[in-house]
């Protein structure tokens, strides 16, 4: 390596984004250590509904699904964080979101791994989930492609492939740099990862042809996926799920709460990685703003779905309506507006309130918001059944919330997992292009 | 043969690519090693890709191969469901539209790992130099014959070290 | 290569199942509702798990209640599952485990279904359950199953099947003696067990069948019919 004075700042910022990767304290051990163990009691807790039936949860009839599609909805919704962030930003050039690309992609990438073992986790005979899948069978059967489900397989897969792809890719030069670097063990990992990465400018330039299209490429699928999981609902005749809206409605709800996510990661990681001079109030800024503007489209979305079903006043409808705003949801939904709506557009829209502390505060909220609202999406309607003689409550069992915890342990897990394994920060997409430009 | 030279400034290399270029070598002769990607302007070092028209090619592939299983599938095995008709386009064109971007999501890839050569077989003369922060290799292939002259060509545009590798 | 198609070489016509409910003659005794118990094998609940809405009436009776003590009037309906024609639940089920068969009835495949529960909330009837544990009968009640009928396990979702165990066994007769079958042959738990006679099931394709006359009557309505389910159960009103 070559050892000029003037090249000390990139030294520096090697050294600070590598450091993470060879040390880590006793926090970082003891956090992993929780969240493993809670990872294992949530895997218990599946053992003990795959070995006693979906009896051992709270749902009945008519109340059929329950904190297993909430948590669903949240984590696919999650998984759009990197999305946004990555692709949108790319194609518009946007040079301030270069540090926040890889740690939205990484949440990506665990939200759609998590999210996407709930399909399997909720079905009454789990061990059968691959019947979904199209194979030629002696029963000489395939999936029903009508249904919506089939379509969240597919849509899904291709979501989680693409985007292990588009956070693999950047991966690679980082990769090579690291090869050098580490404990053997990881040195394999790593030169075996940057499959013999040179830095020539012909793999430069096909990997930056290939991010490009897969920004696009990924943007459209991230609409879709999420419009699909909306369309398990939309598809159906259950009274306030049979809107038009759920589309649209559930990527905005998505992008909002992945923002939310992030700005937690990256604070987070900003604090306990020491990446202050990495992760600038700017950074914090430009996603407040984001926030804010999803906060604003979240509520329009809200109001109008609520707006045309009180002043359709169609019975079926209003009995839900009800529910939500007055009824046995009512404190939960008003919650939701105040978390979703009033705290953050209060905290990020007036420039004096907006920090770094402050948008933290705002992203839990709305975090929390955004599961209540996925909750008030599906449990309200099958409370309220169109014949009210099949009506019942729901109260979420031990097992529900045990495995919910343990999605958000595993969350954490696999990030912290990730956050010593590789850089969380693309080093090569940090510097700029020549030793003369500043960034 | 094989020339490398280290340059610290991008208007040094350019030059030289410009220079080199002059002298009658093509970008196949070429080749600029870095730890980050460097931008040149159009003309200097174009290197054709095929990518887009990969990733088109993937998409359309996928998505009709999956339509058509669908469209198989259904009517081989017939099942009736809720009055609908046995394959329906509005049904199911989800998930052509989703197979049609996950197969240009796999040809962008597949397309990458030989455009950039990392899958391919390298050509085990070609010396690979070892790149630092902020340094730029440049590598030419050449004739022994005419190897003197590039090496001027390369010192007069600023290289700050220059070495000959192989015969 | 098999088409899902089932022929029947002895009708000219095949069978289209429906059923007529007269909800003038209906007293909400349940004798139906305990016999399609009986018939189906369906799981015994207890008081715990029905107090958490887990019962598997295949059919069920609603009460509608009018006025106040003593002046009060009760009206019955029995809700089974209306077998409709363009019925929501089956193009949402991810492995075709309910499809609708030739015969015009939304059957129900026990062992291909693995449970997504999608069908059960796009009922609007919500007529179908679940079983939520693999199903006990306290002793002795396991001696009294209904060998035609198969045992659901856990994890699988159920319904009414217009007792298809009874169709098939008087088609197969019929086919047997090379004759049609009768009209009124057929008869589900349910429809045997009325003591008013309130239910009726016949072939909706044979136009001198009880039931196709019936369902023709000026009182005839159908549930919910404007969801565009096309339901075969016919619900008499009450003449007043």
């Amino acid at each position: 390596m070559a050892e000029h004075p003037e090249l000390l700042p990139y030294g520096i910022i090697r050294e600070d984004l590598f450091r993470p990767l060879s040390r880590a304290g006793s926090k970082w051990w003891f956090t992993v250590t929780v969240c493993f163990l809670l990872v294992l009691a949530g895997l218990a807790a599946w053992g003990v509904q795959l070995r006693d039936g979906l009896g051992v949860t709270g749902l009945n009839r008519p109340v059929f699904w329950g904190l297993y599609i909430v948590d669903f909805v949240f984590w696919i919704g999650i998984s759009h964080a990197g999305t946004l962030i990555s692709a949108i930003l790319r194609l518009t050039d946007a040079a301030w979101r270069k540090p926040v690309t890889r740690a939205a992609e990484a949440i990506t990438l665990f939200a759609l791994m998590i999210g996407g073992l709930f399909p399997i986790i909720h079905l009454g005979r789990a061990w059968f989930f691959y019947w979904l899948i199209p194979y030629p069978n002696a029963r000489l059967m395939w999936p029903n492609f009508r249904s919506p489900l089939v379509w969240d397989l597919v849509a899904i897969l291709t979501y989680v492939t693409g985007s292990a792809i588009y956070l693999y890719l950047p991966l690679i030069p980082d990769m090579a740099q690291l090869g050098a670097h580490n404990k053997p063990w990881r040195r394999k990992l790593y030169t075996t990862l940057s499959l013999g990465w040179t830095g020539s400018d012909r793999e430069w330039h096909a990997l930056e042809m290939a991010m490009k299209l897969n920004a696009v490429i990924i943007l459209a699928i991230a609409i879709s996926v999420h419009t699909v999981v909306a369309w398990d609902f939309s598809m159906s005749i259950a009274p306030t799920w049979h809107s038009t809206m759920f589309g649209p409605y559930f990527v905005v709800g998505a992008i909002f709460s992945g923002i939310g996510a992030l700005i937690i990661v990256m604070a987070t990681l900003r604090r306990t990685l020491h990446l202050e001079n990495y992760l600038i109030k700017r950074h914090f800024d430009n996603m407040s703003k984001l926030m804010l503007t999803m906060s604003l489209l979240w509520f329009y979305f809200t109001m109008s779905e609520h707006i045309t079903i009180w002043y359709g006043n169609e019975p079926k409808e209003m009995g839900v309506f009800g529910q939500r705003t007055r009824g046995d949801y009512a404190f939960w939904f008003w919650t939701m507006v105040v978390v979703n709506f009033v705290i953050p557009v209060t905290l990020l829209g007036i420039k004096k309130l907006r920090s770094i502390t402050t948008a933290v505060i705002a992203s839990f909220g709305v975090l929390i918001g955004m599961w209540l609202e996925r909750y008030l999406i599906v449990v309200p309607t099958l409370v309220t059944p169109r014949l009210a003689s099949a009506t019942s409550v729901y109260s979420p069992s031990w097992v529900e919330l045990m495995i919910t915890v343990a999605t958000f342990a595993a969350m954490i897990l696999l990030y912290l997992l990730f956050a010593r394994l590789f850089p969380i920060i693309a080093v090569w997409e940090y510097k700029p292009h020549s030793p003369e430009e500043e960034d | 043969m094989f020339l490398i030279a280290e340059y610290r400034s991008k208007d040094a290399l350019v030059e030289a690519l410009l220079a080199l270029k002059g002298a009658g070598l093509t970008a196949e002769d070429l080749a600029v090693f870095s730890e980050e990607p460097i931008e040149f302007r159009k003309g200097i070092l174009d290197r054709h890709s095929n990518m887009s028209k990969a990733a088109v090619a993937g998409a359309v592939t996928l998505g009709t191969l999956a339509t058509w299983f669908v469209y198989y599938a259904q009517h081989n095995y017939e099942l009736i469901t809720g009055g609908m008709p046995i394959f329906s386009f509005w049904a199911t064109g989800i998930i052509t539209y989703e197979t049609t971007m996950l197969g240009a999501v796999l040809a962008t890839f597949f397309w990458f790992l030989w455009e950039s050569g990392l899958i391919r077989r390298r050509d085990p003369e070609a010396p690979i130099p070892v790149i630092g922060p902020a340094s730029m290799s440049l590598r030419v292939k050449c004739d022994s014959a005419r190897a003197d002259s590039f090496v001027e060509t390369l010192r007069r545009t600023g290289a700050i070290k220059t070495e000959r590798r192989g015969k | 290569m098999p088409t899902g198609k089932e022929t029947h070489t002895d009708q000219a016509k095949p069978h289209r199942w429906g059923m007529v409910i007269d909800l003038d003659r209906c007293t909400g005794c349940e004798a139906c509702v305990v016999a399609c118990h009986a018939e189906n094998n369906i799981a015994v609940s207890n008081p715990e798990e029905a107090a958490r809405g887990r019962v598997n009436h295949w059919l069920r009776v609603d009460r509608y209640y009018e006025g106040q003590f003593p002046d009060v009037k009760v009206k019955y309906r029995p809700v089974l599952c209306q077998h409709c024609d363009e019925a929501p639940c089956e193009p949402v089920c991810p492995v075709n485990a309910t499809y609708h068969n030739p015969e015009g009835l939304n059957v129900q495949v026990y062992n291909r279904c693995v449970g997504t529960f999608y069908c059960a909330n796009n009922c609007p009837y919500t007529v179908r359950s679940f079983n939520w544990f693999d199903p006990q009968w306290p002793e002795p009640m396991q001696l009294q199953h209904n060998p035609d009928v198969s045992l659901r396990p856990g994890g699988v979702m159920e319904k009414c099947t217009f007792c298809i165990q009874r169709i098939k066994r008087v088609e197969e007769s019929a086919d047997a003696g090379s004759r049609p079958v009768a009209d009124g042959e057929v008869q589900p738990a349910c429809v045997q067990s009325c003591p008013a006679e309130a239910m009726v099931f016949g072939d909706l394709n044979d136009p001198d069948s009880k039931v196709s006359r019936l369902a023709g009557d000026g009182r005839a309505t159908k549930l919910m019919e404007e969801l565009g389910t096309k339901p075969k159960v016919v619900y008499l009103d009450r003449a007043r």
